[in-house]
């Protein structure tokens, strides 16, 4: 499993944060760190909880295996995703 | 009361009457419960017109459903945030800042606060959080078995903390919550008086830490720069209203809604009394069921949003109280249950102005409970007292008399 960050949606809740820690790593502001995120075994309940806990939607869920091989670019902290 | 006329493009079957300020619960009300009353908008259609929805009486389409208030407050260059409610209170037109800057001006400015209210320096800031929280209940345990929460607890507490983060003395603490209180909920003589001391109390605090600078956040904002250069004395004075404004009634008044709701209902109070970790996700629920604070957004440019034929300068209301009773959103959206998970509810708001403050709020909602609970035993109503609620921007508890006797 991997979680798709959209950081140009991230406005800094850390309620990912708040749910798992270790999973969701923010930058020194509190807004998530870009690029996407592999999920461990194991630890797939939890991130799933993390993700579903942004007020912006800016974590998505993606349950299919196949790795991305393209890194997130950084993008502007604006509005628009 | 004053009733603005409708505007033309206003099509008369989405007018409704409807006001956070004006329908019933919202005037100051004993015993009211002004979130559970706006939850009827909820009823009618996801999106109307208010023809009187601001504190100077001006119209306002009002955005029910969380899914629609995301989309507006996200979209910050159709939807301004540009609106001077605090400077024209004074009949000015300066913005406070970031609250009513838009990006990219908004930006730099964020950036500048963000790190002092950062979930890291929050965490730092616990220990004194919770020393405070257990002063403050230990002198009121003390000497009685009843108190007024909000005077005796919820106002010191948060005021305090603020004050600390501001670098201001304890004993300005009466002054400042007096002002507060006339500026939020004050007639039209109280407020541009209240408004007038906050702005020269500001601009002569930034006078002294440029001469005499300390450790604290006035000193921190007048020797800082943003793209090259130090802030202007209208930046300064933006800042410093907006911070001095957003910390000192909003968290006193969760508190104060939180307590009276685990008052009425034993049941929850017991719960958590007993099993404290439950606090933290409680918290998230009371802050769903009972957040503060209304949005106002002015329209940049003509925009058929969701069927509503909104026109440029038009007031788009986006209050958290409504979001968060969204029945689409929320499974039984009226009914407060301290376990709900996943609930990404609306009351910091959403899109770049997503409340800076909410990890420090969070914080003292979380530590306040906590310490109440685990040293004032049951506790209700005091009887024959009614606590007095309002509606509003923000949405406040005027007095909360608990009796453990
Ligand atoms: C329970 C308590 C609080 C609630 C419910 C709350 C709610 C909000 C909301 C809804 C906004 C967004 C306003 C908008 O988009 O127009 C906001 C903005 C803001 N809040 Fe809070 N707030 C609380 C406490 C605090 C505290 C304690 C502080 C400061 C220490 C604070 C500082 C700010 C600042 C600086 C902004 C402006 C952010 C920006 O424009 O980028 N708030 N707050
Ligand atoms: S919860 Fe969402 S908005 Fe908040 S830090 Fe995590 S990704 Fe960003």
């Amino acid at each position: 499993m991997r979680i798709i960050v959209h950081n140009a949606k991230c406005q800094g809740h850390a309620r990912c944060w708040a749910q798992a820690p270790d999973i969701f790593k923010l930058d020194d502001d509190g807004y998530i760190l870009p690029g996407d995120i592999q999920v461990a075994e194991g630890e797939q309940l939890l991130a799933s909880q993390g993700a579903r806990s942004c007020p912006e939607r800016a974590l998505e869920v993606d349950r299919t295996s196949a790795a991305r091989f393209e890194p997130a670019a950084m993008q502007p902290r604006t509005g628009e995703a | 009361m004053a009733i603005n006329p409708v505007p033309d493009h206003v099509p008369p079957e989405m007018v409704r009457d409807f006001s956070l300020f004006t329908s019933p619960g919202m005037p100051p009300t004993p015993n009211g419960d002004p979130h559970a009353a706006v939850a009827c908008a909820h009823d009618g259609p996801p999106i109307f017109y208010s023809p009187y929805n601001t504190q100077d009486g001006r119209g306002t389409w009002v955005i029910t459903r969380a899914a629609d208030q995301r989309k507006v407050l996200q979209d910050t260059e159709t939807f301004s945030s540009h609106r001077s409610i605090f400077s024209s209170i004074l009949g000015e037109t300066w913005p406070t800042i970031p609250l009513e800057l838009d990006p990219p001006a908004h930006g730099a400015f964020r950036s500048l606060l963000s790190p002092l209210l950062s979930p890291k320096r929050v965490t730092a800031l616990e220990p004194a959080v919770r020393e405070r929280a257990i002063a403050l209940i230990d002198r009121i345990t003390a000497s009685a078995t009843s108190c007024d929460v909000m005077k005796d607890f919820a106002f010191p507490f948060t005021v305090s903390i603020f004050l600390r983060f501001l670098g201001l003395p304890d004993q300005g603490l009466d002054t400042f919550v007096g002002w507060a209180k006339d500026l939020l909920h004050g007639d039209d003589v109280e407020r541009p008086v209240a408004a007038r001391k906050i702005v020269a109390f500001i601009d002569e605090l930034a006078t002294n830490r440029r001469k005499n600078p300390v450790d604290d956040l006035m000193t921190f904002i007048v020797q800082a720069q943003i793209e090259g250069r130090q802030l202007t004395d209208g930046e300064i004075r933006g800042i410093g209203v907006l911070v001095f404004v957003a910390g000192l009634d909003t968290v006193a008044a969760a508190i104060g809604f939180d307590l009276a709701y685990l008052a009425r209902n034993l049941k929850d109070q017991e719960l958590l009394r007993s099993e404290p970790d439950r606090i933290l996700l409680a918290t998230e629920e009371l802050l769903r069921a009972y957040p503060p604070i209304q949005l106002i957004r002015v329209a940049t440019k003509d925009i058929d949003f969701e069927g509503a034929p909104i026109r440029k300068g038009d007031y788009v209301s986006c209050a958290t109280m409504i979001a968060n009773r969204d029945p689409e959103e929320f499974e039984s959206p009226n009914t407060v249950d301290l376990a709900r998970e996943h609930n990404r509810h609306a009351a910091f708001g959403y899109g770049p102005h997503r409340c800076l403050g909410s990890h420090l709020a969070r914080r003292e909602i979380v530590i306040g409970l906590e310490e109440w609970l685990a040293r004032i035993p049951t506790f209700r109503i005091k009887e024959g007292t009614a606590p007095i609620t309002c509606g509003g921007h923000v949405f406040g508890i005027e007095n909360l008399i608990l009796d453990w006797s």
